[in-house]
């Protein structure tokens, strides 16, 4: 059997294997350990950090759906220097480039938290989460709005020189619109999707089943529009592009590659199986050995037409 | 005190899943000798592999050990049949296998001083009890003062009195519909006892308004009181922050079911538990 490569470069970051894990389903991190070994991940995303500490939202928080859930969490974290004092020395036992997902409520937040990321030296790269409500323009999410979701990544692009990926939102019209306008304010990769937004009624109270009314769809049920995105925006984009939603398995996975993912998010399925990634990574391994593909990049965008 | 288990992952095998009442099972399955460390109260998570419907682990509390020559081989659980996972779990037979994470959480404190406790359970909500009890005779507290309150709709919900009862305690029945024991809900026969008796704690376990009376009677008497609390879990180990409970409005914080419970002093959850 020959060495297989499954290096991939997302941007900057030069990742061991194409299996991250996704921002608010895998914690700090420490949550994992003991359940697998960190040291096999090709990247890992922490929980969506704002400037201070926040609560989120009340609960109930979540429910399961058909094949999926709906999570309202609403960001609840420690914050980032708690996270930078706290939690970081934790991941940094592991040679796993570490990803700090951040969010704020205005442009200057995302500003601030890049600064502040900038002179960390053991965080290799920020996703910058755009799906939360512009408080300054109406509550609308960034994500949402071309011009806005640009003029987010250009300013966090002045305050660092770290690699920046973008997370685009799946609650718009045209994702291709929304991928080009941050590539060219200075993102360099885009991860998608985050959760499509929904909700859930209880029809003997007539209430809905969350206490925030709507909160953001994920697993397998988001898989088929995940996958339908992470396509369009491939095709148009020249950035890496990270594929997230509904992955549970290897050939969900290996699909997303085909699709012209450079990497995947595990998100979902890290609660179903704390092991999903580590199968994920041998799934893809040995897809690879039954199939005699050499190198992982002979999958990435190989999408038949 | 010995030092809590840590949690992991396995693959167990079921070693008996019967029915015990109508749509009340218990199952037996077989884990890691790491559960002799396990604390009652403490819960796990299951998932039948490869079966994505429904999607997420469901959790449920350590209802006893199984011992062989003194040495544990296994867990039992006691569940109720309530939805599409407890249904599935139901079809499971002896010699299938079972996805087990645990021991998870935090359970309840069992101190070398206590003398005379009160247990209350509603319903399924016994099944982490018998634990504890088992628990409490093995580090030789006398629970012969003690007192166990059962409480359920009706008398299909009461489990479990005969073990009690086998450890030399007094066990109070109430049904809502009088099908067995007293006719009533499980509060009432608790604070008649407690007019001329003063147990060391109370321990409680059931649905969310036996929990939120327990507490109140607890208050009032100014008793100590550990209750188990269940809200649904998405992870059940501290990653997706689902399982958020009781706002301090001081720290601004929740608890989390999952890392800071199931089992929580009382005192502590005061928002969340007395009217
Ligand atoms: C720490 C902990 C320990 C538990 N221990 C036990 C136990 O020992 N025995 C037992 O039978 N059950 C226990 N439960 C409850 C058990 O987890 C639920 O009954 C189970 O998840 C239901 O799954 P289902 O798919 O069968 O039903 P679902 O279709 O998911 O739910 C049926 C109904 O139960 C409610 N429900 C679902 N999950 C929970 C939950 N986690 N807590 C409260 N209500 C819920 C739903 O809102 C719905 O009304 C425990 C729960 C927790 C959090
Ligand atoms: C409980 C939960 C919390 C999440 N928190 C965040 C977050 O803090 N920041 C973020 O960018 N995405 C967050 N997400 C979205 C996921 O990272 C991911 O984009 C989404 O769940 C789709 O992937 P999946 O179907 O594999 O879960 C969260 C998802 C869940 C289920
Ligand atoms: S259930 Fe996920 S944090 Fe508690």
């Amino acid at each position: 059997m020959t060495q297989k490569n499954l290096c991939v470069d997302i941007g900057g970051v030069e990742l061991k294997n194409p299996v991250m894990t996704a921002s608010g389903t895998f914690g700090y991190g420490q949550e994992f350990d003991g359940l697998i070994d960190l040291d096999r991940l090709g990247g890992i995303i922490v929980k969506g950090l704002s400037l201070l500490p926040s609560s989120g939202n009340p609960p109930p928080r979540i429910i399961e759906t058909p094949c999926g859930m709906l999570n309202a969490i609403g960001l609840e974290n420690v914050g980032i220097q708690a996270f930078i004092n706290e939690k970081l020395p934790f991941l940094n036992q592991f040679s796993t480039p570490v990803f700090v997902n951040i969010y704020g409520k205005t442009v200057e937040e995302y500003a601030d938290l890049a600064s502040q990321i900038d002179s960390v030296a053991d965080i290799a790269g920020i996703e910058v989460n755009i799906s939360c409500p512009n408080v300054k323009a109406g509550g609308v999410a960034f994500g949402v709005d071309r011009r806005a979701a640009a003029d987010v990544i250009t300013r966090v692009r002045r305050k660092t020189t770290k690699p920046i990926m973008v997370k685009l939102s799946p609650n718009v019209t045209d994702i291709v619109a929304i991928a080009k306008s941050v590539e060219s304010a200075g993102a360099d990769s885009i991860s998608l999707i985050n959760t499509i937004t929904a909700m859930a009624i209880d029809i003997e109270t007539r209430k809905p089943v969350l206490a925030n009314i709507t909160g953001g769809l994920s697993g397998p049920a988001i898989k088929p529009v995940a996958l339908r995105m992470v396509w369009q925006v491939a095709r148009e984009v020249k950035i890496p592009v990270i594929g997230i939603g509904g992955i549970m398995n290897a050939e969900d996975a290996i699909a997303f590659l085909i699709a012209g993912a450079s990497a995947v998010q595990v998100g979902t399925a890290n609660f179903i199986n704390p092991r999903a990634t580590i199968d994920i990574l041998e799934g893809i391994e040995s897809f690879m050995n039954k199939n005699k593909i050499d190198d992982i990049a002979e999958l990435i965008g190989s999408l038949k037409i | 005190m010995k030092s809590a288990a840590t949690k992991h992952q396995e693959i167990a095998d079921i070693i008996w899943n019967k029915e015990e009442k109508p749509g009340c099972f218990r199952i037996g399955l077989t884990c890691s000798k790491d559960y002799a460390n396990a604390i009652p109260g403490q819960f796990i998570t299951l998932h039948i592999p490869g079966n994505l419907s429904p999607l997420l682990r469901r959790p449920f509390s350590i209802h006893r050990l199984i011992k062989k020559s003194g040495r544990v081989i296994g867990i039992e659980l006691l569940y109720k049949v309530v939805g599409g996972f407890t249904e599935k779990l139901a079809r499971i037979n002896a010699g299938d296998q079972l996805d087990l994470i645990g021991p998870i959480g935090k359970g309840f404190t069992i101190s070398n001083t206590t003398r005379k406790v009160a247990f209350v359970a509603g319903g399924i909500g016994v099944a982490p009890l018998i634990f504890l009890a088992d628990a409490m005779v093995e580090t030789d507290i006398n629970l012969s003062d003690s007192i166990v309150f059962l409480g359920g709709r009706t008398s299909d919900d009461i489990l479990c009195a005969s073990v009690f009862t086998s450890f030399a305690l007094d066990v109070h029945t109430t049904t809502d519909d009088g099908s067995l024991g007293e006719k009533g809900i499980v509060t009432q026969p608790l604070e008649k006892w407690l007019a001329s008796n003063r147990p060391d704690i109370i321990y409680a376990c059931g649905p969310m308004p036996m929990l939120r009376a327990v507490a109140d009677i607890a208050k009032k008497n100014s008793l100590p009181c550990e209750v188990s609390i269940e809200t649904i879990m998405a992870c059940g180990i501290g990653a997706c922050l689902g399982c958020a409970v009781n706002k301090n409005k001081q720290t601004d914080t929740y608890q989390h079911v999952c890392i800071d419970g199931p089992v929580f002093d009382a005192s502590v959850m005061k928002n969340y538990l007395w009217s």
